[in-house]
């Protein structure tokens, strides 16, 4: 177990650095470079020359990338020469709100998209599922822009029950305002339900078709064990490549949502970055990505082992 | 305290009586509240030391946030008009002497937040800190301030005297170059860390940069600047209480604020968003004092009145240009005819494109100057445009110069040669009038505009190839260049806002216009152009200007497009004097602002 663990470890460490180098060199084939983008159109020759070397751009690219291999394993991700702030610190403010908004949206989805894929399944082809199944291809095909306006029109425009925009301030000043978090959440909630109840529902449905199941129901298993004991474990795998899939997405942040309800999270952040070409800023959320994206996938194994016997057995 | 509140409404009362009634409808006036104003979306407050470095310069980051705390030495801008605010600048009018090589500037007697007055010594620290450390500044171009300044000396506490190396025209050297000065209070700040003494660093070079440096690092932390004590002391009429690092900015009064308006609302808030549809969220609910209208949403307007909104134009100070590449290897000689760019102007149809694009939200400009206000810079020829839009007239251009027109194709050149009748210098037999032009992305007018001028191009055979940029890229390609380079390639470029003459407000041309201007992004170079740009800053008067933006006007070193207005301001209708807004600089004045009921 710690071998494997060890060994995917090291697997996500080389993608990450891939990653990084990729994007690093991508970034230098950007003509004009950084500092005429940061410096704006008044910028002297003089001015360029002396920000590329302050910034260090005057050296070879794999000089660059070393010394920001370096920076970055002392915890030095940079500063934006945009916004004036540290990447470190731009991330550390951005990323808890974003984690809180998108996170939370998913656990609320998991949590009913589960029993509602289940319960779907079980019922299948009757008027529960029809009514569940066109409710979750409503809110699917719904694109979340749409949603989000619709919703702020009804709550917070047409009614004044809600606020139209997020929290503003630090990640304690959002937790002190949850009712500005109510919409942006449910935005997000409502599409990613959606495609959580679609997938929990077909493999519930695999699940239900098999011999094992149907030998509990001759047992007299009633339909709410069937479902408890033998058929949610089972169906749960497709869901956890989802719930893995879906990690980078929480710390990637979900930019609809955070533009339209103005609220400044990871995925602005790396939006605004690529328009202005700060590449530190660039460069600090390619690697929380990365990261992320490589502990999703860990965890989506992880829990595999932990949910099916046959997987940690082979 | 109960008198002094008497004082304030009497005050507040007696305003909304003699000031025009700028937000419309009436009401009962109110002492206080708050007013919430949003910033553009991702353009919030970024920089607070007001020496801005060039990556963090922007006007809306020392107009509508520096400026509210420390005042430059002179104000521009009464109302809509680009003039002198004597009331506003902290020193009278300067004196010129010595043939125009001399200006003497005499402070009023204001103070500091802190009590302490206002001297000639900190303006000289202003100064001091900026020699030192100019190739940082964001309004840096060589040859100018400080280049310009020979000597500076402060004879008495409120005199000081500066020594040029060169006549100036007074006209362009107080609306320029004055009102870039900004005191600073250097009994407080003129140190070099936190726990060290105050002291005259900055009389030295490397004193200078020392302040600075730590100055600029104190800038950097943003979480810091309501609270760190360098930024407590202000001479403008507000104070920072509250910034949060993504850019709500929150302003009470300055209580010891010297100025003749004091604040009268309780609170001033400048709100970040993240994108105009947010903010327009906002609007529609009624959450924000003073906000605006999307261009994307403009079709909304009625809807945003019935909601208690009050709908205006906001325009820069500013000429709209679309800078062409004069050394660009392969298009370079056909910009270098006069008749060819004459004939691409000829196809800008800008009283449509004002109607039918910008939703009249715009202004003709054909040249240099502002188009918006009508000022006394502007002249006929600039205000009926040398080349107004004439599809037969281009047409004729291009035939007269040796050229096959082939309208919805591609014109060749049939008669090359220098001579008359013939294409002109540089220019092959056979060559092809095709250009390609880079427009900033996201911008839907800008995006209309470039397809109409295409499209109208194309009827004399102009061939214009578009792509589209994000801004930043836009502005990293733009650069001056030689022939051999290869950043040389571009050939047109188009952003929608032109050139904002802010902090420097004389509309004159040398930063954009002279040879080997920091703004001559094209390499446009022409000794008489030179020559008159000279005279607009050496020489007293507004012949010498309006002999240049005539030139100009007909030279065409950039083409010209209409002006259109930065943002379609929605201002609350029980918000009183906040209109006119104000053009230059777009310096806000939220001190003479007040509510009503």
């Amino acid at each position: 177990m710690i071998r494997y663990l060890v060994g995917r470890l090291g697997q996500s460490l080389i993608v990450i650095l891939g990653v990084t180098l990729v994007v690093f060199a991508m970034l230098h084939m950007l003509p004009g470079g950084p500092a005429r983008a940061i410096l704006g159109p008044r910028a002297t020759p003089q001015a360029v020359a002396a920000f590329d070397h302050a910034n260090g751009y005057d050296r070879a690219v794999p000089v660059q990338y070393w010394v920001w291999i370096k920076n970055l394993l002392t915890g030095n991700l940079g500063y934006s020469y945009k916004l004036n702030q540290s990447v470190a610190s731009l991330i550390a403010d951005r990323l808890p709100k974003t984690v809180l908004i998108v996170g939370l949206a998913n656990v609320i989805a998991i949590v009913l998209a589960i029993p509602l894929g289940l319960v779907q399944a079980s019922r299948r082809n009757r008027g529960f599922d029809y009514a569940v199944t066109a409710g979750a291809f409503f809110f699917y095909s719904m694109p979340l822009f749409w949603l989000s306006l619709l919703l702020i029109t009804f709550f917070s425009i047409d009614n004044t029950f809600l606020p139209p925009e997020a929290p503003q301030g630090s990640f304690v000043d959002v937790l002190k305002d949850p009712a500005g978090l109510v919409l942006p959440i449910a935005a997000l909630t409502l599409i990613t339900l959606a495609l959580f109840s679609r997938y929990m529902r077909s493999s519930a449905i695999d699940s239900l078709t098999q011999d094992y199941v149907r030998t509990a129901r001759a047992k007299g298993s009633s339909t709410s064990q069937l479902l408890r004991r033998h058929v949610l474990r089972n169906s749960l795998l497709p869901t956890i490549t989802l719930i893995g899939l879906t990690l980078p997405v929480v710390v990637s942040g979900a930019l609809i949502v955070e533009s339209v309800f103005n609220f400044p999270g990871m995925g602005l952040l790396f939006w605004n970055a690529a328009q202005t070409q700060d590449y530190p800023v660039l460069l600090g959320s390619v690697v929380v990505i990365g990261v992320a994206t490589a502990l999703g996938s860990l965890l989506a194994d992880l829990l595999y082992l932990v949910v099916d016997p046959r997987i940690r057995a082979a | 305290m109960f008198g002094a509140a008497i004082a304030g409404l009497a005050a507040v009362a007696a305003l909304s009586a003699c000031t025009s009634s700028s937000g419309g409808g009436g009401g009962q006036p109110v002492s206080g509240g708050d007013v919430t104003w949003a910033e553009q979306p991702g353009a919030p407050p970024n920089y607070i030391f007001p020496l801005d470095a060039l990556q963090y310069f922007s006007t809306n980051n020392i107009a509508q946030f520096q400026y509210l705390m420390w005042r430059p030495l002179y104000w521009i801008g009464n109302g809509n008009d680009v003039v002198l605010n004597k009331d506003l600048s902290l020193a009278v009018p300067p004196q010129y002497s010595n043939g125009n090589k001399v200006v003497t500037i005499k402070l009023k007697n204001w103070k500091w937040s802190d009590g302490k007055p206002i001297t000639s010594r900190d303006v000289t620290f202003w100064i001091n800190l900026l020699r030192a450390n100019k190739a940082n500044w964001g309004e840096y171009a060589p040859g100018y301030f400080p280049d310009d300044v020979a000597k500076v000396a402060a004879p008495s506490t409120d005199k000081v005297v500066l020594t040029l190396k060169q006549p100036v025209s007074p006209e362009w050297f107080t609306m320029s170059e004055l009102t870039q000065i900004n005191p600073l209070p250097q009994h407080a700040w003129d140190k070099t860390s936190t726990s060290g003494k105050i002291g005259n660093y900055d009389t030295t070079t490397a004193g200078a940069k020392a302040v600075y440096k730590y100055l600029d690092s104190e800038s950097r932390d943003k979480s810091a600047y309501a609270s760190n004590p360098l930024w407590q002391v202000v001479d403008g009429p507000w104070k920072l209480s509250s910034f949060d690092p993504s850019g709500r900015a929150e302003f009470v009064p300055n209580k010891s604020y010297s100025g003749p308006v004091k604040a009268k609302l309780a609170s001033f808030t400048e709100v970040p968003f993240t994108s105009g549809e947010a903010e327009y969220n906002s609007l529609r609910a009624g959450s924000l004092t003073y906000g605006y209208i999307p261009q994307t949403d403009i079709a909304q307007k009625q809807l945003v009145e019935s909601r208690g909104y009050q709908v205006d134009p906001w325009y820069l100070w500013s000429m709209n240009i679309v800078p062409i590449n004069f050394n660009n290897p392969q298009v370079g000689p056909l910009f270098r005819q006069l008749y060819i760019r004459q004939a691409m102007q000829s196809l800008i149809n800008q009283k449509q494109y004002v109607s039918a694009i910008l939703h009249d939200d715009g202004a003709v400009d054909n040249g240099p100057v502002p188009t918006y206000p009508k000022t006394s810079y502007l002249t006929p020829t600039q205000t009926n445009g040398a080349y107004p839009y004439d599809v037969n007239r281009a047409s004729t251009l291009l035939k007269s110069h040796g050229w096959t027109v082939r309208p919805n194709g591609v014109s060749t050149c049939a008669k090359p040669g220098s001579g008359a009748g013939q294409c002109g210098s540089g220019i092959s037999g056979g060559q092809k009038l095709s250009f390609s032009l880079s427009y900033a992305s996201g911008i839907s007018e800008v995006s209309q505009e470039m397809q109409a001028w295409k499209s109208d191009l194309s009827r004399v055979g102009i061939q214009l190839n578009l792509s589209q940029a994000p801004l930043n890229d836009l502005f990293a390609g733009l650069t001056p260049c030689k022939p051999t380079q290869s950043a040389c390639s571009w050939q047109m470029a188009y952003w929608g806002n032109g050139w904002e003459f802010a902090p420097d407000y004389y509309p004159s041309g040398e930063v954009a216009f002279s040879t080997g201007a920091i703004g001559n992004w094209g390499s446009y170079s022409d000794p008489q152009m030179d020559a008159k740009i000279r005279a607009t800053t050496q020489q007293a008067g507004l012949g010498v200007f309006h002999a240049w933006a005539d030139y100009t006007t007909q030279q065409l070193p950039m083409l010209f497009m209409p002006l259109s207005a930065t943002q379609i301001s929605a201002i609350s209708t029980k918000l009183h004097g906040a209109m006119p807004q104000p053009v230059a600089g777009q310096q806000m004045t939220p001190e003479s602002w007040y509510l009503t009921r």
